[in-house]
């Protein structure tokens, strides 16, 4: 996304034809499908999870870059905008490393495939 | 010097349209609340002292079917909003309104779903999966259906004697940046929830 | 004769009040937020008396235990959501575009909305009390006492719907002024020239943009919980209390700033006029602000320290709160240094910003304590805190507050408040504020815990208790002769003329009170303190053209309608789906009308 707006300058457009955006579509559901066929695949844990994160991810770029075209506006919506999906992040992160390295949450426990983080203390 | 700089961009300091930087902002805004939204589902992973569970229950060829769905709608939304911006009303009608009927097709999906789930003994107060799944998906689900009425209030106003007006184009885009942010937020529940095993 | 004369008095008020109901003008909806939040305020205070009436002796009756848990509840939520904020939102809505120079804010109809959804969510959340179920849990409402074991009537019902409605109005506010100052600024106003008190309230806007929504899940899952059988913050089926504590706070930490930027802004414009010299270290103070917002959403678990964070956390958001501390002192040198060697006028206004700096510093002190979680631990829940929140709300946002009305009156009525009387009310409320919150550090250190209705005798509580409660009414007095300042003065003429401190700010370059459209000819900024700019280098005002082409959004009731959907939408949230339904055909009726009403 960094990169999106270190590039807006003005002469970079949107797709000027249906068909540029039929292509990004197609994009989009193949990487849809390569998730859903990592999903069932026998991969490590780990790595499946962020290989489907990862992926997501370039989903979400594309949509934003180019379906909302924010890489073709003024840099302030980009700035804008990423400081709140950031600090989302951000907080999302905070609050379930909080939660699942809680040692005091009698209930819950680790859930499945966190072991590698445990408890520090 | 700066009172023309101020004439030709249409009024505002920055020359982005006001309509559309509230929207970008609120955007932003959104981002927070899916944030804490998925948080607690995420939080609250591995936490259902009784089931269903979620591999008891999410059917991922399904629910693939409809993120698929979902993830054309914004196409044709993408393309609605070409033909606004090229004058092709034609198209744009169409394409709004196969956006509207993707949309209510996303939203059918979500309906058997929930059904099917409660069916199967997964209530709201079943478990912590069953409250912040819901919870989750359900405020999804309505921002999908205000999506729906959003785009179908433009176009019936479109069908008016003088359409949605000289800004049509930005009402269209403005409307597409909100239908295609519920699609993203869409991106992240379905890797977040179906696909993580 | 006297039927005509009647009649035509009749229309006449009746028109006046269609005015207010239908007015898109910012500042008129300034004025309606200072109307209200003012009212509010009073209730508030109302609520406060009540409470060191019954602390006042030991084994106090005046009140019974769970009137006490609903007047304390009600107290703060009264004064941070409905009185502090809709003031602090008043003088953003009056003062943003005549700050910037603009003719209107970005959404004038949006403003108006969201003015009548504010003043739903206080009347959800006030009337409340008509039921006998007011919310009882503590403004914070930690689970299990929000769980309808302990809270069996819809007192906190009130409570979440009436936060959502009114959150739903700080946002659209705040959505409104953010945009307005990216926006709308006049020719020249770069964001670096704009006024201090601006760059607060764009942090403000923000701060409330990226926490409400954290709060709105919050308050739907405590909802989800108390209707629907959900358990996310009851242990029913694996809920977790200490939840609702992380995403309260994530949206509370925030909102305490929300309540002291705008106060601090005030104080920037004040003491420079009143020092007749410009702030000290605008750059400094600018960036201060910003990073306080910032570090603002990376604090909240130091209000959790003894829920057991674990000690990597503790540490971390111990430093981190220890780091918020460091620009908040940055500010208090900014002013200090603005009168350090100024010509100093001693105005009610300058008195106030003296008062905030004063005891903002001693609520500060005793809040940057609590950043250590040893020292927290034995603070938590005691009056020490009680005393630490009310140096920061009162000693710094009330303050802040009163010293920005006493400033800005003549601008928004055209008359200055009458100084003498302002001054001796200040040294009631000086007087009256140390002498009810400065003894409750005391109490908290002999181990009084907050919120109990009633104590012994023998604890040594009594003295100090009693102190606190001569002071309240002492504020009383306080309050009371600063409504008889204002009542006072708008029966006088208005002879303040356009600019009676010598400002330094655009607000200044224009009539008292200033016309609809702000500016007969938008002002072009050459400095961060525009009006001094061109008096020291001899620029002349612009000469108003003969003719006035400028074009006004004409008034608009689809904002009131819409307000009234959102209100029915609370109110059959509480009661029945109807109402709710109801609620849905109003508002989208209204946003058909307002989408299709002509604005050109």
């Amino acid at each position: 996304m960094v990169g999106h707006e270190m590039q807006h300058g003005g002469e970079e457009h949107p797709p000027s034809t249906i068909r540029q955006y039929v292509m990004t579509g197609v994009i989009l559901t193949v990487i849809t499908v390569v998730e859903l066929f990592l999903s069932y695949s026998s991969l490590p844990h780990g790595l499946m999870v962020s290989l489907l994160i990862g992926l997501s991810a370039v989903k979400f770029v594309i949509v934003v870059a180019i379906f909302m075209h924010l890489r073709f506006e003024n840099g302030l919506l980009t700035r804008l905008f990423m400081f709140g999906l950031v600090l989302a992040a951000c907080i999302l992160l905070a609050l379930v490393s909080l939660f699942w390295n809680d040692g005091t949450d009698a209930v819950g426990g680790i859930p499945a495939g966190q072991e590698q983080s445990a408890p520090k203390h | 010097m700066a009172a023309a700089h101020a004439e030709t961009q249409h009024h505002t300091t920055t020359g982005i349209d006001n309509r559309k930087l509230l929207m970008w902002i609120f955007l932003a805004s959104e981002c927070l609340f899916f944030g804490s939204l998925i948080s607690t589902y995420l939080i609250f992973r591995g936490d259902s002292i009784v089931g269903p569970l979620p591999a008891d229950l999410l059917d991922i060829p399904l629910t693939s079917t409809s993120t698929f769905v979902l993830l054309m709608s914004s196409l044709t939304m993408v393309l609605a909003v070409f033909g606004a911006q090229h004058n092709r009303l034609g198209l744009m009608k169409g394409m709004l309104l196969a956006t509207i009927v993707l949309g209510l097709v996303f939203l059918g999906f979500q309906v058997y779903e929930f059904r099917h789930f409660a069916h199967l003994g997964l209530n709201l107060g079943t478990n912590q999966f069953g409250a912040s799944f819901y919870l989750l998906t359900g405020i999804h689900g309505t921002h999908v259906g205000v999506g729906v009425l959003y785009l179908a209030s433009l176009l019936v106003a479109s069908a008016r004697r003088n359409g949605l007006g000289k800004e049509a184009a930005l009402h269209v885009d403005i409307a597409g940046l909100y239908w295609h942010f519920v699609d993203i937020v869409w991106i992240v529940i379905f890797t977040l929830i179906y696909l993580i095993p | 004769m006297a039927t005509a004369v009647g009649t035509v008095g009749h229309t006449h008020e009746e028109s006046t009040v269609w005015k207010w109901l239908t007015t898109v003008d910012h500042k008129k909806i300034g004025v309606l937020y200072l109307v209200t939040g003012f009212a509010f305020f009073l209730i508030g205070g109302i609520e406060a008396v009540l409470i060191r009436t019954q602390l006042a002796v030991p084994n106090g009756t005046v009140l019974d235990a769970g009137l006490y848990n609903q007047l304390f509840t009600m107290h703060a939520l009264t004064m941070i959501f409905l009185a502090i904020m809709p003031m602090g939102a008043a003088f953003f809505n009056y003062f943003i575009p005549l700050h910037i120079g603009a003719r209107d804010v970005a959404f004038p109809r949006l403003n108006a909305l969201s003015y009548w959804v504010l003043l739903s969510g206080g009347l959800i959340l006030t009337s409340s009390f008509l039921f006998g179920e007011a919310p009882d849990g503590g403004w914070f409402a930690y689970a299990p006492l929000t769980d309808e074991t302990f809270s069996p009537n819809k007192g906190l019902d009130f409570y979440t719907v009436g936060l959502v409605v009114a959150g739903l109005a700080s946002l659209m506010s705040s959505l409104n002024f953010a945009v307005t100052i990216i926006n709308m600024r006049a020719p020249g106003m770069t964001m670096m020239r704009l006024p201090v008190y601006m760059w607060m309230t764009f942090v403000v806007a923000f701060l409330l943009i990226l926490s409400l929504p954290v709060i709105t899940v919050a308050l739907l899952q405590l909802y989800f919980d108390r209707n629907f059988g959900t358990h996310f913050f009851t242990p029913g089926t694996g809920g977790d209390p200490i939840l609702w504590q992380h995403l309260f706070w994530v949206f509370g930490h925030p909102e305490v700033y929300v309540l002291i930027l705008p106060s601090m802004g005030i104080v920037s414009e004040v003491l420079p006029v009143m020092s007749r010299k410009p702030l000290f270290g605008y750059t400094a103070i600018v960036m201060a602000g910003a990073a306080i917002g910032v570090l603002g959403f990376g604090v909240w678990s130091h209000h959790m320290y003894t829920t057991g964070l674990g000690t990597v956390p503790q540490y971390v958001f111990s430093a981190s709160t220890m780091a918020i501390g460091v620009p908040t002192g940055v500010k208090v040198f900014n002013w200090l240094g603005t009168m350090y060697g100024g010509n100093i006028r001693m105005t009610t206004a300058t008195y106030y910003s003296i008062g905030f700096i004063a005891l903002f510093t001693i609520g500060g002190i005793s809040g940057v304590m609590h950043a250590s979680p040893p020292v927290d631990g034995q603070h938590q829940d005691s009056y020490f805190i009680v005393a630490h929140i009310h140096y920061v709300l009162f000693g710094g946002a009330i303050m802040g507050i009163f010293s920005g009305l006493f400033y800005w009156f003549p601008k928004m009525t055209g008359r200055l408040l009458d100084e003498t009387w302002g001054k001796i009310g200040f040294w009631f409320l000086f007087v009256g504020m140390n002498l009810t919150f400065f003894p409750m550090h005391f109490l908290g250190l002999a181990g009084m815990p907050r919120r109990i209705y009633t104590y012994d005798a023998d604890l040594g509580w009594d003295t100090w208790n009693f102190v606190a409660t001569i002071g309240v009414y002492i504020l009383v007095v306080g309050i009371l002769l600063f409504m008889l300042n204002v009542f006072m003065t708008l029966r006088k003429p208005a002879t303040a003329g356009d600019d009676p401190w010598g400002g330094a700010t655009l607000e200044w370059a224009t009539s008292s009170p200033p016309p609809e459209h702000n500016f007969d000819v938008v002002p072009v900024v050459r400095d961060r303190d525009p009006l001094w700019y061109n008096r020291d280098h001899n620029i002349p005002m612009p000469e108003r053209p003969a003719h006035l082409h400028i074009h006004m959004p004409p008034p608009s009731y689809f904002p009131l309608v819409l307000g009234i959907g959102i209100l029915l939408i609370g109110v059959g949230a509480l009661s029945s789906l109807a109402i709710t339904a109801l609620g849905v055909v109003v508002a989208y009726y209204a946003v058909w009308g307002w989408a299709l009403e002509p604005t050109e």
